[in-house]
């Protein structure tokens, strides 16, 4: 039977993401997340001042570090689902600029695309930082986001595309009706690894006048100068989220592959 | 259009794939309800023929006529062309994402706007007809081979298609679900379905065809009935083929 397997896209960066078959990463994981865990509550009681106080001042970035990984990593789906499908396209002029826009994104470091799209924004409009932190993120994503889509697209057999066809679909049903629907299985897994690479990245977003994590951190250690005691609880406030992160994504990423298997 | 007109009229179509000649000045009428079986050694262009009836593969030279209508044209709408051409593959292509129920309603539905009650209605008499009406909820991954292939078969008549084209059907199977497959497309030939099928059955070929086309490199090298053309072909490569397979 022509049953091939879901194939797994490989992205570079990004969380690993624990496999239910890899003992050694699992086992990890959970020595890492109890020795996070113990660090998070045993620093603030066992010395409140600075731990207590940085804990109690952070959870703000908290807020804003999700806030701008959700929104960057949804508009970078968007500008990955239209790069992806542009990248495919038979038109050629659609097809190279999509592939220039890759070529571009790749070959400048992330902090200089920050700020470029951050200033550059700031001449034409108005918008407030986190906006502009936002599209900075999503448009660096966006390329990274488009070969992932890109690749899921290529992953489905081209008899599928040959099938809906000859039903008297065109190519733009093809692909919402037959394609997309199978591909997304393929994508999700490592969507969910730049969702993690995301977050992490957004720490720079606090050269943005963005109020993050670190940018709170950084704040506070101004102040107390207590720069390794908070530097300590960021490095383990990241940690703590990407972990269960990590474990969310495998967990969702082995139900789809159960799914697909029903 | 006159009524004895053919609804497949194929004309001196040439087809390249860079600069290999796949098809070389073919020339096929099929009249409505006729049932053509093409033969040929692989490679011979069996495949590239029935996919240039439903333009899966353009053409560089030559027309082709559906119904009337000049399907290569840019004036067609080739979609609205595709609908009334049913297509099976050889290997299924099933959508996977899709019960066996939606695989035969997702295009009644969106292409046709049927109502969706009315759209598994015939779903499920189409079921019926292949002998899977007890399968609807299952997906196609939890079904054999032969049982894929009558799905497909049943996919395709739910647009309800004028035309049949089918490549090499049974050739993916596993022997002995050959028959079932073969069965269902009888039955259809016997309900006047006009059919285009590339196959290696022979058995079928008798049993079914009007007209058996024979090719090789790319053009058609001998046409005539199952009877002429098993018992008495004309030409040397139809001879050797024969006694290859027989
Ligand atoms: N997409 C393609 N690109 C290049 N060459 C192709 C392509 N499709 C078919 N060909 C070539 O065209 C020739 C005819 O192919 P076709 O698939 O029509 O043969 P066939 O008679 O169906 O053979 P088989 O019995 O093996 O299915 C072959 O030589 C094949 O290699
Ligand atoms: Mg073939």
């Amino acid at each position: 039977m022509s049953d091939q397997d879901v194939k797994k896209i490989e992205v570079g960066d990004g969380a690993a993401i624990p496999s239910p078959d890899d003992k050694g990463l699992v086992s990890a994981w959970w020595i890492a997340l109890i020795g996070t865990l113990i660090l998070v509550i045993a620093l603030p009681l066992v010395q409140p001042d600075p731990y207590l106080k940085i804990l109690k001042f952070i959870p703000d970035g908290i807020l804003i570090t999700f806030q701008v990984t959700i929104m960057s990593i949804l508009l970078a789906i968007v500008i990955g689902l239209l790069t992806g499908l542009g990248r495919i396209s038979e038109n050629r002029l659609i097809n190279l600029a999509a592939s220039l826009y890759v070529e571009v994104v790749r070959g400048i470091p992330l902090l200089v695309q920050l700020f470029y799209i951050y200033f550059a924004l700031g001449r034409l409009v108005r918008v407030p930082d986190i906006v502009a932190a936002v599209v900075a993120m999503a448009v660096c994503y966006g390329a990274y986001m488009g070969e992932v889509i890109r690749a899921g697209i290529k992953s489905i057999d081209f008899g599928q595309t040959e099938a809906s066809l000859s039903l008297g679909f065109n190519r733009r049903q093809t692909m919402a009706y037959v394609i997309l629907p199978q591909a997304w299985r393929t994508i999700l897994p490592p969507v969910g690894n730049e969702f993690i690479a995301l977050l992490k990245d957004t720490s720079l977003v606090s050269i943005l006048a963005v109020s993050d994590i670190l940018r709170r951190g950084r704040e506070f250690a101004a102040e107390s100068f207590n720069y390794f005691e908070t530097y300590t609880m960021i490095a383990l406030i990241y940690l703590l989220i990407t972990l269960i992160l990590s474990k969310l994504i495998s967990i969702m990423e082995h139900r789809l592959s159960h799914y697909e298997r029903r | 259009m006159n009524a004895a007109d053919p609804i497949i009229r194929i004309e001196d179509v040439t087809k390249y794939f860079g600069s290999f000649k796949a098809l070389d000045r073919v020339n096929l009428e099929v009249a409505a309800g006729e049932k053509v079986v093409v033969l040929g050694p692989s490679g011979s262009g069996k495949s590239t023929l029935l996919r240039t009836i439903n333009q899966l593969e353009t053409i560089n030279s030559g027309s082709i006529y559906i119904d009337g209508r000049d399907i290569a044209s840019p004036e067609e709408d080739i979609n609205q062309v595709r609908m009334e051409l049913g297509m099976v593959f050889q290997s299924f292509n099933l959508f996977r994402h899709k019960s066996v129920l939606e695989n035969l309603t997702l295009a009644p539905i969106k292409l046709k706007k049927m109502a969706r009650d009315r759209a598994e209605e015939l779903g499920l008499s189409l079921l019926d007809k292949v002998g899977l009406r007890d399968r609807a909820h299952h997906y196609p991954i939890q079904l054999s081979g032969g049982q894929q292939q009558r799905v497909a078969i049943a996919r395709a008549l739910a647009m309800e298609p004028k035309i049949m084209l089918f490549d090499e059907p049974t050739s993916a199977l596993d022997p002995e679900m050959i028959n079932e497959v073969l069965e269902v497309m009888v039955t259809l030939a016997r309900e006047g379905m006009t059919m285009v099928v590339v196959t290696h059955e022979m058995g079928f070929a008798r049993e079914v065809a009007d007209q058996v086309v024979f090719m090789d490199e790319g053009a058609i090298v001998e046409m005539a009935p199952p009877e002429v053309f098993f018992e008495n072909p004309e030409h040397p490569r139809s001879q050797a083929f024969l006694q290859q397979i027989l």
